[in-house]
């Protein structure tokens, strides 16, 4: 078996990932989305970490351009590469068998 | 720092745009859009600092530590600690924030509106491919120090051939004509093109081909090429329009292509361009019986230096050859944008300079305030001294302080000159034909430039009140809280700004001064004529129905005698000349009984052609002889006019009518002597003046002078009218009246009034303010003196006194120093300066007093506040 070592994605980088597992979603979607799990974020920090995450190869981002009224006018949209899906998945399951084996511990010792 | 910022300035649009959606009035748009331009101002601020936080990555598991910490400091968190704080400390003294931010953005926002302008006509690019290296040809008469923008044919074809510094040299001419078949006949501006001026200006066929050499042979079939506007606007981007024929004027043209969008001279219209026929060789007989314009190109590495010295040479050559035309005959080359400006680039900078005096004066009246208010904050700064914080953390505070405001004022600012640039270009002179004029914005350029003054501006004040924090003090303003009073230096840095500001103010007074006496010389100039009550018209008739002089003469006969019959005209005349737009066109003058020595050039003389009309309508007075009328016709003898500048120059003892002149035509015979005038412009000095008479030969295109008995303008339509009811097909240009002609000559000294009065007017009221402060100070610091001289027997005029004689001393200082800086600074004014001289004693002694009694209305309150003080009261409190 592996041996688990510490994910590299932050807390927060988890969970725009994890927001982004059910469909491409414009940015400030996204940062709605995030907004719901109490994290707040003004748009210049936001659109920093969603640039990082895209270098890093997590997300892809595309501009779209959409109409309102008679103005067209484009808005970032993004998506969960096949990386950032298997970062997000890595994670996950380091989370679930740390939790796991604490629980096991704890039980082993009772 | 774009990765951030666009995504999320999309988001912010995104936002605004479904908001105004939503809006129901005009009032709530105005509030989005200000709302959407102060988010994306925040945001911009907000993706420096993640940028820059996101830089330099520091560690944020330590908080931020306050100012007074020795330890070393993360930058950035340092940075937004100080700007909060300074933040928090302005927005608690509202009264202090409204008067610098108000001082501050009136300054930075004059600055910036000026800027824009500089920038659009003397920074920004001429819209041509390499356009530093385009130049215009110009031509100099050493005798009378004359320019003229044309060159003449004959040194044309010379120059071209044997010059070796231009890539190339091209002809052109500008005009207009009338367009037919397409509905009714439109008037198109033309410009004619020699070979080679499109290659010259690196203009590309947008369909078919540009015009070619061969195209400019006599004989070959006419053609044409259609600029992109008329292109689209009138053909509807025909694409087919290619080989059509298109009648222009008298001839039908072929159209062979349409040119991509593009204006030459710089500023017009090209509507149809059309071959200019320029000679191979150049011709032997009258070399300079046709002036085209020539621009010309530079070779790559050569600089219009090289150029000039070339064209000195080949000047020098042409004057030995052809002294009987060329002799004291000078070329030079002019960078295009040069040419293009002309005078307008020093009156530009001159105003560029006020402005900048304007925000120095800004500048030490907010140093003022700051320094005042560090007076009230010593407490602040001595429990912080007291804590550990050195004196660079404080001046580092203070600085903050300033920068904020300073920016504050900017953006301030920025909105001031998004106004006032509108106002600038619109008291700018109608002559000034820069292509950017019409399109100055405030761009990222200038907004560049906005950051900078606002930064610069902020070390110029905050530098000022940051040097007047003193260590040693903090323990005296701990213990003695109450007694709040001024350190030296900074007493003496107070004194010293407010003897700039009024030093300063000083310098733009006595420009105003010389400025405003200029106008009232202008004002008072009598330019020969009278330019009331007279509307100018010009006038083109189709040439094709007018070919001979004979039947353009019969024209003109039926219109005066029709324009004459209307009720509210008196006189009717032509000419080709308008007066006092600048023309300085001149013609040879040679007696034929004293003919110019083999191998000399004879003199030169202004040249017009006008009708007998013209003379009465202007009320150019005849001093002897006759004026031209019915009697001169194209077959009858040539006949001139002279003024009496030419009468008194030629025939100094004797009577000039009925001698005999060389013309174009022959002999001529001076039929009359009329009035000076002074022709080009009201600072000229009145020129000699030949006059051909209209009447032997009109041209298709005249200008009309009509001298009516009522307002001119409101007669305009019935003379249109009378015109139209003789020729359908007539077409009217620019029409004017002849007092609106010469305003405008004035224009560039009024602007500079306008703005340097206001300018002065700012500048005085700032130092006022200043010195206001100052003596406020001065006052409540010797309060307790003032109470003690009271007791001891001083009279309130005493105590009045005393506080007026140190006000003026301040002033005298300031006013001395700002005579004599006055005095260098107003040479820059020569140029725009009429009949006044640079150091005119009345202005510099009217703007000293001016100032001086501005600054004793200053101290007037806090002298009358000193007299009232109460000895009791003030022994008692300390």
């Amino acid at each position: 078996m592996r041996k688990p070592r510490l994910p590299e994605v932050t807390h927060l980088q988890f969970l725009v990932l994890a927001v982004l597992q059910s469909g491409e979603r414009p940015g400030r979607s996204l940062r709605k989305a995030i907004g719901q799990y109490g994290v707040r974020r003004t748009a210049a920090a936001f659109y920093q970490m969603m640039a990082r995450l895209e270098r890093d190869g997590l997300v892809e981002g595309w501009y779209d351009q959409i109409t309102i009224g008679d103005q067209a006018v484009t808005e970032r949209r993004y998506r969960v590469t096949p990386a950032g899906a298997a970062a997000w998945a890595e994670t996950r399951a380091f989370y679930e068998s740390a939790g796991l084996a604490a629980a096991r511990e704890r039980w082993s010792d009772a | 720092m774009r990765e951030v910022f666009e995504p999320a300035h999309a988001d912010l649009r995104i936002a605004y745009l479904e908001a105004r959606q939503r809006a129901r009035s005009r009032l709530a748009l105005a509030r989005l859009r200000i709302l959407y331009a102060a988010r994306v101002l925040l945001l911009a601020l907000d993706c420096g600092r993640v940028v820059i936080a996101g830089t330099l990555a520091f560690d944020r598991s330590h908080p931020p530590q306050l100012p007074g910490d020795r330890h070393p400091q993360e930058p950035f968190t340092m940075l937004v600690y100080y700007a909060r704080h300074a933040l928090r400390l302005l927005l608690r003294e509202p009264g202090f924030t409204i008067a610098a931010l108000l001082t501050l953005a009136l300054g930075v926002g004059a600055n910036v509106a000026v800027f824009a302008v500089v920038e659009a006509v003397l920074l920004r690019p001429l819209p041509y491919v390499d356009a530093d290296r385009l130049a215009i040809l110009k031509h100099r008469d050493q005798r009378t120090g004359l320019t003229k923008q044309d060159v003449a044919m004959g040194d044309f074809v010379d120059l071209a051939a044997r010059q070796s510094v231009f890539e190339s040299i091209a002809g052109y001419g500008s005009g207009q004509g009338l367009l037919f078949g397409f509905g009714d006949p439109f008037r198109v501006s033309t410009l004619g093109a020699g070979p080679g001026l499109l290659d010259t200006l690196r203009v590309r066929p947008v369909l078919g081909r540009l015009l070619q050499p061969d195209d400019s042979r006599p004989g070959t079939a006419p053609v044409m090429v259609l600029g992109y506007e008329l292109w689209q606007r009138r053909f509807g981007s025909d694409p087919n329009i290619v080989g059509r024929g298109v009648k222009l004027g008298p001839r039908e043209r072929q159209v062979v292509g349409v040119a991509e969008a593009f204006r030459f001279p710089p500023a017009a219209t090209v509507d149809v361009i059309v071959p200019m026929t320029v000679p191979a060789t150049a011709p032997a007989e009258r070399r300079s019986g046709w002036w085209p314009y020539a621009v010309a190109r530079l070779k790559p590495g050569t600089s219009i230096e090289d150029a000039n010295a070339n064209l000195a040479i080949l000047s020098t050559a042409l004057q030995h050859e052809y002294p009987r035309s060329n002799q004291a005959s000078e070329y030079f080359a002019l960078p295009l944008r040069d040419a293009v400006v002309g005078d307008t680039k020093a009156a530009l900078l001159l105003l560029l300079a006020a402005v900048g005096v304007v925000l120095l004066i800004a500048c030490a009246n907010v140093a003022n305030l700051m320094v005042a208010r560090s007076l009230a904050r010593r407490r602040e700064m001595a429990v912080r001294m007291a804590l550990g914080a050195g004196r660079a953390q404080l001046v580092a505070q203070l600085l903050a302080e300033s920068l904020m405001l300073a920016l504050t004022a900017g953006c301030a600012g920025a909105l001031v000159a998004m106004w006032g640039v509108r106002g600038l270009v619109a008291l700018l002179p109608a002559s000034v034909a820069a292509p950017g004029l019409a399109d100055v914005r405030i761009d990222g350029r200038v907004l560049g430039f906005t950051l900078g003054v606002s930064v610069a501006t902020a070390l110029l004040f905050g530098l000022v009140a940051a040097l007047t924090v003193k260590r040693e003090s903090a323990s005296g303003a701990l213990v003695a809280p109450g007694r709040v009073t001024m350190s030296r230096t900074a007493r003496r840095a107070t004194s010293a700004l407010v003897v700039v500001e009024i030093a300063l103010a000083i310098v733009l007074l006595v420009g105003a001064g010389l400025i405003l006496r200029s106008f009232v010389r202008l004002l008072a100039v009598d330019p020969g004529f009278r330019a009331d009550h007279v509307m100018t018209m010009g006038f083109a008739v189709p040439s094709d129905r007018y070919k001979d002089a004979d039947s353009r003469r019969g024209f003109h006969d039926r219109a005066s005698a029709a324009l004459r019959a209307l009720p509210d005209v008196r006189d009717v005349g032509a000419a080709v000349v308008m007066p006092l737009t600048g023309n300085n066109w001149t013609v040879p003058f040679e007696r034929v009984d004293q003919p110019v020595a083999a191998g000399a050039r004879p003199p030169e003389v202004g040249w017009q052609v006008a009708s007998g009309g013209y003379f009465r309508a202007l009320q150019i007075p005849l001093v002897a002889g006759r004026l031209f009328d019915d009697s001169d016709t194209p077959h009858t003898r040539p006949v001139v006019i002279i003024s009496e500048a030419v009468q008194r120059r030629f025939f100094p003892d004797e009577s000039a009518i009925g001698r005999l002149i060389q013309s174009g035509d022959g002999p001529a015979e001076i039929v009359g002597v009329v009035g000076n005038i002074r022709r080009a412009d009201l600072r000229d000095e009145p020129r000699a003046d030949l006059y051909f008479p209209a009447e032997r030969g009109p041209g298709n295109e005249t200008t009309l002078f009509v001298r009516t008995t009522s307002e001119p303008d409101g007669v305009l339509p019935s003379l249109q009218g009378a015109l139209r009811a003789i020729e359908p097909n007539i077409a009217f240009l620019e029409a004017r009246t002849l007092s609106d002609v010469a305003a405008a000559s004035m224009q560039v000294t009024q602007l500079a009034l306008w703005l340097l009065g206001l300018f002065a007017v700012i500048s005085i009221s700032l130092a006022a303010v200043g010195i206001y402060g100052v003596m406020s100070y001065v006052v409540r610091q010797r309060t307790r003196e003032i109470g003690t001289r009271v007791a001891l027997g001083a009279s309130r005029m005493d105590i009045a006194w005393l506080v007026m004689r140190q006000g003026a001393a301040i002033a005298s200082l300031g006013t001395a120093l700002g005579l004599a800086a006055s005095l260098v600074a107003s040479r820059s004014l020569a140029a725009i300066l009429f009949g006044v001289s640079t150091s005119d004693p009345a202005t510099l002694a009217v703007s000293a007093g001016t100032l001086i009694a501005a600054t004793f209305a200053a101290c007037c309150g806090p002298a009358h506040r000193a007299a009232r003080v109460d000895p009791a009261r003030t022994l008692a409190d300390q």
